[in-house]
């Protein structure tokens, strides 16, 4: 784009570019490294090839059973916040709302605020009404901040739709239900996708509420890995680690395939 | 074939008055155009002949049945939009069968059928498959028309369904839409700032003005006749010259502020000071001769035509002139009009 | 049914659930932090603020924050500047690239920078191979160590959030400025960087934001003896179990975001009125 770049400057430019995508990466590829290793401690590099920790992963009951619960958990949180989110971000993209950019705010309110602060909040509420936390609390505070990004992804394909596509499906005789279901949905399906894929991604790995709301029964993987850390760990971790990075790169592959990630760059 | 009756619709938003009162009668078949500059309320009328937007007061009825409190899906209208309002999820031919599905016209295979026509009446049958994104401006807009008649709607509305396309797609369009117009025979309502698209298209034109109807009339006398200086100004961009209604040898003639006359139609009776409006197209500039005389200011080349800037009696009048004699600027040259084609209008 | 009620039978779960599980458990937290044995106190402030302990973790959180805010700022700026020039391939990856450790989890990455900074790990083995650091040297439950971690999880927001404002600058304007005189830093310096900053501000207050209110990192980097705000708030829920002391660290936090967060909201009113 720009030319005449003096030439020294675009030569610190690719090595400025090449030190912090390393940088970025590092601690991704150091996991990944570590987990293939022969070693019985964590090492790096990383000392032969082994992926007797991959099998150690599989046949592990605490991990298979946090992976379990990570799982379903991210499951039910994207179903539960696709649905809230989106609904919601038709209704605020619409503009007929009493105060919608009140509830435009209100909905995307729980991503400005730090985790920490809602975690001890659910955690107090929860205790002091219900007694013990169980996976129902987790399943609704993960729901909460999973719906914001939703929100946020259905506005943006919406913003680019065609004003005037409910109007012009009234004009052809479309009723209420069929311009909401006929029309719209299918306009917000590539935000709907993006934005649950990224619940999904959000709640697997989520770690401050688990953290919080953790007990002996309800150790989510993050919470699971963080507890391992936290003592002495093996390269068993790092490779339960690796497969969730694996996890998130296939995650980020399909969101690219569905909306292109380069959309979200410039929102 | 129907008739669509506007009755005194006002419009306005909270204090704002967009619409003062306009009423209306289009006879069954007719091709009317509301013609005007932005804002000037146009697509606020063919909005409530849709039902998208309610009226204040008024009424509107479709065929005789009053239809001012019916949404839109209960309207046997179709509206053509600006941006085409394509459903991008669906192909052509589920775009074009949209309206006879909402509407539950006709069965499937009959839907089928209808649609199919349609796309073949714009000549797009053999991209029924693609997407709408897949297809150019042209070609986007030609779907929208076909999904605008497949109903055979009592009313079609149109909304400056041209104004996305280059200027020799919408010389097509014209065509095409005259040619539409006559076989179906829609009783058609046609929103445009452009005059002459209004002018060529329509049986009957509006031309409206801050939610007044300025004038309406057949395409020929809203040109010829301009009634007022606004109807002046916007049709053919007149010049618009103060003078005064003198007789000389027994005839009318306006005289200008440096005492210089302009010959007037023999029977004209207007009095006292006037504003006359002068076409560019319709004056004659000449190196000598009889007329007004004035000095070029600045020419401008059109390629097939020249316009000149010329300065008359401290005013400046705009005039189109043929590239046969070309003048420089500081030329004196004479002006000369048709005395029939000089419009007076009352001060 | 009219237009308002659809819309709000569709906002309508969302406001629910919102209402009774995001703000009711803040606000249960306020008034928590205000709470004592024997009703209404601000004890619990007092015992904070009192305390040079925890003015010192005050002091750490701001300062941490603040450096880690301003190293995003200096090389986010730069990074999302080069990303919008070059080819969209190129972009792409770059993307992809500052996308792959925002979506994965924290904890998996301070793990990675566990083994990076650890005694026998790769950073203290080379330095210590330069001669730069003395045998024994660790990174790992240093401030540094926080530093370094944070920067990293914060690096892709502030670039993000710049790349959202550069790529909608006119490149026109660039051109112009090169026509009128500047050469490419001058132009990078009068016309990028100011079209740039409320990019810069966002992603500056983002990562200030998430920097003083993130636990994983400081915890498993810094160690027990090195706390911040968030950590020792964690310590208080988990390990001392005095909530309505761990209710007003949280206040605290939240009424210094808050502060920060003010000036900004002002700021992008007065340009936009």
């Amino acid at each position: 784009m720009v030319k005449a770049v003096p030439l020294p400057l675009r030569i610190l430019a690719r090595v400025f570019v090449a030190v912090t995508v390393l940088g970025l990466l590092a601690p991704l590829i150091v996991v990944v490294a570590a987990s293939v290793s022969e070693n019985q401690y964590i090492s790096f590099p990383p000392q032969g090839f082994s992926l007797i920790w991959y099998r150690k992963v599989l046949s592990s009951d605490d991990y298979m059973s946090a992976a379990a619960l990570s799982f379903g958990l991210a499951l039910a949180v994207t179903v539960a916040a696709t649905l809230i989110g989106g609904a919601a971000a038709i209704a605020i993209h619409r503009r007929k709302l009493p105060y919608p950019q009140l509830i435009g705010a209100v909905f995307i309110s729980p991503l400005m605020l730090p985790t920490i602060i809602y975690a001890i909040g659910m955690l107090m509420l929860w205790s002091s009404m219900f007694g013990v936390v169980t996976v129902f609390t987790l399943w609704i505070s993960h729901t909460i901040i999973a719906t914001p990004y939703v929100v946020r992804t259905t506005l943006a394909v919406l913003s680019d739709s065609d004003p005037f596509l409910e109007e012009a499906a009234r004009t052809m005789g479309a009723n209420r239900l069929q311009r909401l279901m006929l029309v719209v949905v299918p306009q917000c399906l590539p935000g709907l996708a993006a934005g649950a894929f990224f619940a999904f991604n959000l709640s697997f790995d989520e770690a401050v509420l688990s953290l919080f709301l953790r007990k002996p029964d309800l150790t989510t993987l993050p919470v699971e890995i963080y507890s391992k850390l936290e003592f002495s760990p093996d390269p068993s971790v790092a490779a339960v680690s690796s497969i969730m990075i694996a996890l998130t790169v296939v995650l980020i592959i399909v969101i690219d395939r569905v909306v292109g990630i380069k959309k979200f760059a410039s929102t | 074939m129907s008739d669509v009756r506007l009755d005194a619709i006002m419009k306005s938003y909270g204090p704002v008055a967009v619409l003062h009162g306009i009423s209306l009668d289009i006879r069954s078949g007719e091709f009317i155009s509301l013609l005007g500059a932005s804002g000037c309320g146009k697509t606020t009328l063919l909005r409530i002949v849709a039902g998208l937007e309610e009226v204040t007061s008024g009424r509107i009825s479709i065929d005789g049945r009053d239809v001012t409190a019916l949404p839109p899906e209960k309207r046997d209208i179709a509206m053509m939009f600006q941006s085409y309002a394509l459903l991008p999820h669906l192909n052509v031919f589920e775009n074009v069968r949209f309206p006879l599905r909402m509407r539950k016209i006709g069965t499937r295979a009959e839907q089928m059928e209808m649609a199919a026509a349609a796309l073949a009446t714009v000549q797009l049958g053999h991209l029924a498959d693609r997407r709408p994104r897949q297809l150019s401006g042209g070609q986007q807009q030609r779907v929208a028309l076909a999904r605008a008649i497949v109903s055979h709607p009592k009313v079609l509305l149109l909304d400056e369904p041209l104004s996305n396309l280059d200027a020799r797609l919408r010389e097509d369009m014209q065509v095409e839409l005259i040619e539409l117009h006559k076989r179906l025979g829609l009783t058609t309502l046609f929103v445009t700032h452009d005059q002459d698209e209004a002018l060529s298209l329509s049986d009957r034109v509006v031309l409206l003005n801050n939610g007044w109807v300025e004038q309406q009339g057949s395409p020929s006398e809203i040109y010829d006749r301009p009634a007022t200086e606004f109807a002046s100004n916007f049709i053919g961009s007149a010049n618009l010259i103060d003078a005064t209604i003198v007789e000389r040898d027994g005839r009318p003639m306006a005289m200008l502020a440096d005492q210089q006359c302009l010959a007037l139609a023999a029977g004209e009776a207007a009095r006292g000071a006037v504003r006359l409006a002068l076409r560019q197209e319709d004056m004659q500039l000449a190196a000598s001769g009889s007329g007004i005389s004035g000095t070029v200011r600045t020419r401008v080349f059109l390629g097939a035509q020249n316009r000149y800037v010329v300065e008359v009696a401290g005013a400046t009048i705009r005039v189109l002139a043929a590239n046969a004699a070309v003048y420089a600027t500081g030329d004196p040259v004479v002006l000369s009009i048709d005395p029939a084609r000089v419009r007076l209008l009352t001060r | 049914m009219t237009d308002r009620t659809e819309n709000m039978l569709l906002v309508g779960p969302g406001l629910l659930l919102l209402a009774l599980a995001f703000l009711l458990p803040i606000f249960q937290m306020l008034s928590l932090s205000v709470t004592g044995p024997s009703g209404l106190t601000l004890l619990n402030f007092v015992n904070f603020l009192g305390d040079p302990f925890y003015l010192g973790v005050l002091w750490r959180t701001i300062r941490l924050s603040l450096l880690i805010t301003v190293i995003c700022a200096l090389i986010g700026f730069p990074l999302a500047y080069i990303i919008s020039k070059v080819g969209s391939t190129m972009r792409l990856w770059l993307i992809a690239i500052l996308i792959l450790p925002l979506m994965t989890s924290v904890v998996v990455r301070t793990f990675g920078w566990m083994v990076l900074l650890s005694r026998s790990g790769l950073i203290p083995q080379v330095l210590q191979g330069l001669g730069l650091a003395h045998r024994g040297f660790a990174l790992i439950q240093t401030e540094t160590a926080i530093v370094i971690g944070m920067v990293q999880v914060l690096l892709p927001f502030m670039t993000l959030s710049v790349l959202g404002v550069i790529a909608r600058i006119d490149p026109v304007l660039e051109e112009a400025a090169r026509t009128m005189g500047c050469s490419f830093l001058q132009t990078v310096r009068t016309v990028v960087l100011p079209l740039s900053l409320p990019g810069i501000i966002a992603g500056s207050l983002l990562a200030f934001t998430l920097s003083a209110s993130s636990f994983v990192t400081p915890n498993l980097l810094g160690g027990a003896r090195i706390q911040v705000l968030a950590t020792s708030i964690y310590n208080s829920v988990t390990q001392t179990l005095d909530w309505p002391f761990a209710s007003a660290q949280a206040v605290i936090l939240f009424a210094g975001i808050i502060l920060t967060l003010i000036p900004y909201v002002r700021l992008m009113g007065d340009g936009r009125g």
